[in-house]
């Protein structure tokens, strides 16, 4: 186990420096500079030239590079240029409706998707498990920026029931707050229901077809024993999988459903300052999602090696 | 079950679902808002803005999403310049010019800065420097002319100018005049500090910008006391907004979303107001290089009303020959005098015949995913090549084309249509030679522009415009189309909006339940 531990710590590092190299290159590589964006197209290059030293872009690449992650590891992730925000702070505020927005849309993924794939797997071939694969195949093909116009046209303009976008602070009024977040929860719990059930849906159907099942049933136990005793554990290892990469996702992945809805969180963030070409707010955000991605994918390893223990063993 | 029927299946019902949803969407009308804003009650409003400005620094950003809130209503300038022409006092009570135009002496008005503390003259001297050494171009030539700016009493200043100057006159009328206390200045960009009848709350980006009626504020205190601008990036769900009643205005509404404002009915529940200033003139740029009289052919291939039609709002935008907008004195509607190369299709063909320029090969350079030049150019390309040009269309995406502009090897092309802001001066260029891939280069016109600016009286500032102006139509390079207005909606009991007299700022103190 400790070998196996150092193993995927040794990698852990490995791609946390990778990654940050790619960062660095690409939002350069992206050319432009965010003294351009600020002056508008009809700013002179002398200009442009003398507001990106002012923000210290004319320092040399590899000076910039070392600055910042001497900086991160420090724990200081910069400040933005034009407004001199610390992009901590920027995150975290930003993490505050992220985080509560992802998780939520998550977790009604996930009450809408194991029930369905379960239901979907016990009566594959028969008419209503059929009917549940239709509208998981529906799920997945509506965009999910169709959805939040629907749901925002259906609730907020037509049936007045909830606010049909916007984002009321939770320090100003929690009540609101739980109001602004409940069709954005939706239509990404929605999207993430349908993609998952498929998911379940698979997985319960290799391990109903396992001899450990059928040996259980040949035992004396029900179907419904069998799958709970014997088949849920192994049934939950793609799962599981799925919910980390799709966590992982969610964190920064969620830039539609926050432009639909106009929620402040850390994907519109991210948008808009990797358009402004704020290479500190993104490379540092972006930095904090990959260490975060990373890890969450690190823990999923180990709680596959807790689940399968021949991971470990790499069998 | 196959692959293939599965398909089906999921095609077939998505197809369904968005049909009917869709049906639903377009067709339902707005609700009439009969009803009073449930904000009236507390005298509080709440806006939409489409663009989130990512710093207030009016000094170092040009940015529009910026200037619409903060300048007039948190920041004031020294004078204002109302619609009928005349100058009002601001920050200055009163002002003398000398009769030469070259000396300028303001006296500051007693007042307090939202934050508390005095206006002071060192404040102004301090403001009035940091938009001369601004960054933007439009802020500092205010600037140009101005030899000296100091203390002349407890609260006077005086500003020696090396000539008399028209731009620095109107930019103390604007951004250029702007003034903020200097030792509030490092927080200029989250937190912008000022005398005007609001002060500035919150500003959280892509989310809100949050204003209170500045206490301190020397004038009639504002009729809404608290204003919530709410950025909404997507115009769908702002439009939502609007037809929730979850907010009473959106007082910019781009050209994308007139067709949906439209069929929604919106424009029939709520009160649309149309205003200049924050609109753009769309016009055909044809590359300098190209001989004149080719150019002039290329002008009367272009049919103004079927620009206009295709935007399919007549009321948003209207046919001009001038560079402009409306709201500039040397604009005029297109007509026979203002016109030097009105549309003449056969006269064009003649022309394009007579002197063989179908074997000049031109290429067209248009934004595939831009409505507000896609749409013209699918207009303009046609009527060029039914007239006998050889012109291809080189269709580039919006990222591309600000990769290219980006990497400093902006697209070259012939011939395109461009929209941005409606100030001629932007074509100061005095060397032909300088002209590049979206720029007018011409010593006559640049000589009379800074004639303008040393117009001694406005009248004589007016004629030299017009006279500009008219060079600038000869010569066909900046060919104007369109002036396509700002166009808004309020809710029917809101009142009080007027066209912005500082740039393109939304007035909020004027409006009232």
């Amino acid at each position: 186990m400790v070998t196996y531990l150092i193993r995927r710590l040794v990698f852990f590092f490995g791609a946390l420096f990778a990654a940050s190299v790619l960062i660095f290159i690409l939002i350069r590589a992206a050319g432009g500079n965010v003294a351009a964006i600020v002056l508008g197209r009809h700013a002179s290059a002398n200009a442009i030239d003398a507001l990106a030293a002012e923000y210290g872009l004319d320092r040399p690449l590899p000076v910039q590079y070392i600055d910042w992650i001497k900086g991160m590891l420090h724990g200081d992730l910069g400040r933005s240029f034009r407004t001199g925000e610390s992009v901590a702070d920027l995150v975290v505020s930003r993490l505050s409706i992220s985080i509560p927005l992802a998780l939520s849309g998550l977790i009604l993924g996930l009450i809408i998707a194991i029930p369905a794939g379960v239901f979907a797997a016990r009566n594959a071939g028969r008419p209503v498990g059929a009917f549940v694969g239709l509208l998981s195949q529906i799920g997945i093909a509506v965009p999910v920026f169709w959805a939040g116009i629907l749901l925002s046209l259906l609730f907020g303009v037509y049936l007045g029931l909830l606010p049909t976008g916007g984002w009321v602070p939770w320090s100003v009024d929690p009540i609101q707050s739980i109001r602004s977040l409940v069709l954005p929860v939706i239509s990404l719990g929605l999207i993430l229901g349908a993609v998952m059930t498929r998911y379940v849906r698979s997985a319960i159907l290799d391990v109903m077809n396992q001899d450990y099942v059928r040996t259980a049933r040949a035992c004396g136990m029900t179907e419904s024993q069998a799958l709970v005793q014997v088949g849920l554990r192994n049934a939950s290892l793609p799962i599981v999988t799925v919910i980390g990469l799709q966590m992982a996702e969610l964190i920064g992945g969620t830039v539609i459903i926050e432009t639909v809805f106009s929620i402040p969180g850390l994907s519109r963030m991210i948008l808009a300052n990797v358009a402004a070409r704020e290479v500190i707010v993104v490379q540092s955000t972006v930095m904090l999602i990959i260490v975060f991605v990373i890890f969450v994918n690190l823990m999923v390893d180990l709680l596959y090696s807790v689940l399968d223990p021949r991971t470990r063993l790499g069998q | 079950m196959t692959i293939v029927e599965n398909f089906a299946r999921k095609v077939l019902c998505a197809t369904a679902l968005v049909v009917g949803l869709g049906t639903a969407f377009l067709t339902a009308p707005a609700v009439a808002q009969d009803a009073v804003s449930p904000r009236a009650a507390d005298k509080a409003l709440i806006m939409v803005a489409r663009q989130d400005p990512g710093t207030l620094d009016y000094v170092k950003s040009i940015l529009t999403a910026l200037r619409l809130w903060i300048p007039a209503n948190v920041v004031e300038p020294l004078v204002f310049f109302e619609a009928d022409g005349t100058v009002s006092p601001g920050i200055a009570e009163t002002w003398e010019i000398s009769d030469d135009g070259k000396v300028y002496t303001f006296n500051i008005r007693a007042a307090m800065f939202s934050d508390g503390s005095p206006v002071e003259v060192a404040d102004v001297l301090f403001s009035l420097n940091a938009m001369k050494g601004s960054p933007v171009g439009s802020n500092a030539a205010a600037f140009d002319a101005v030899k000296s700016m100091e203390q002349t009493g407890d609260r006077q200043i005086t500003i020696t100018l090396s000539r008399a100057s028209q731009n620095f006159w109107r930019g103390m009328g604007d951004m250029s005049g702007l003034i903020q206390p200097e030792a509030a200045a490092g927080g200029i960009a989250t937190n912008p500090i000022g005398t005007g009848p609001y002060r500035l709350v919150e500003y959280v980006s892509n989310s809100n910008l949050t204003f209170e009626a500045n206490p301190n504020y020397w004038g009639e205190a504002p009729a809404i006391k608290s204003v919530n601008v709410r950025i909404v990036t997507d115009g769908t769900a702002g439009l939502n907004a609007l037809a929730a009643g979850e907010v009473d205005a959106i007082p910019v509404i781009t050209i994308d979303l007139w067709e949906q404002m439209v069929s929604r009915e919106l424009d029939q529940a709520y009160s649309l107001v149309t205003y200049p200033q924050v609109g753009e003139p769309t016009y055909a740029v044809i590359n300098q290089s190209i001989d004149h009289e080719v150019r002039k052919a290329i002008a009367m291939t272009l049919d103004r009303q079927q620009f206009n039609d295709a935007f399919g709002a007549a009321w948003g935008a209207e046919n001009t020959c001038t560079f402009g907008l409306p709201n500039m004195p040397w604009y005029r509607a297109e007509s026979e005098d203002t016109c030097p190369y009105p549309f003449d299709f056969s006269g064009a063909m003649q022309m394009i015949s007579d002197n063989e320029f179908g074997d000049i090969e031109m290429e067209y350079v248009s934004l595939s995913d831009v409505p507000d030049l896609s749409l013209p150019a699918d207009v303009m390309v046609p009527m060029m090549q039914a007239a006998g040009f050889d012109v291809t269309r080189n269709a580039i995406d919006l990222a591309r084309y600000s990769q290219l502009i980006f990497a400093g090897r902006p697209p070259q092309f012939d011939v395109t249509i461009m929209s941005g802001p409606g100030e001629p001066t932007q074509w100061a260029c005095p060397d032909p030679s300088a002209a590049g891939w979206s720029t007018y280069c011409s010593a006559a016109y640049t000589e009379k522009l800074t004639a303008a600016d040393s117009a001694a009286t406005d009248e004589e500032y007016r004629t030299l415009m017009d006279e500009a102006s008219a060079i600038l139509r000869d010569d066909a390079v900046i060919v104007p189309l369109i002036a396509k207005l700002g166009v808004g909606l309020l809710h029917p009991k809101l009142e009080g909006f007027i066209e912005p007299r500082l740039g393109v700022a939304v007035e909020l103190s004027s409006l009232r339940w």
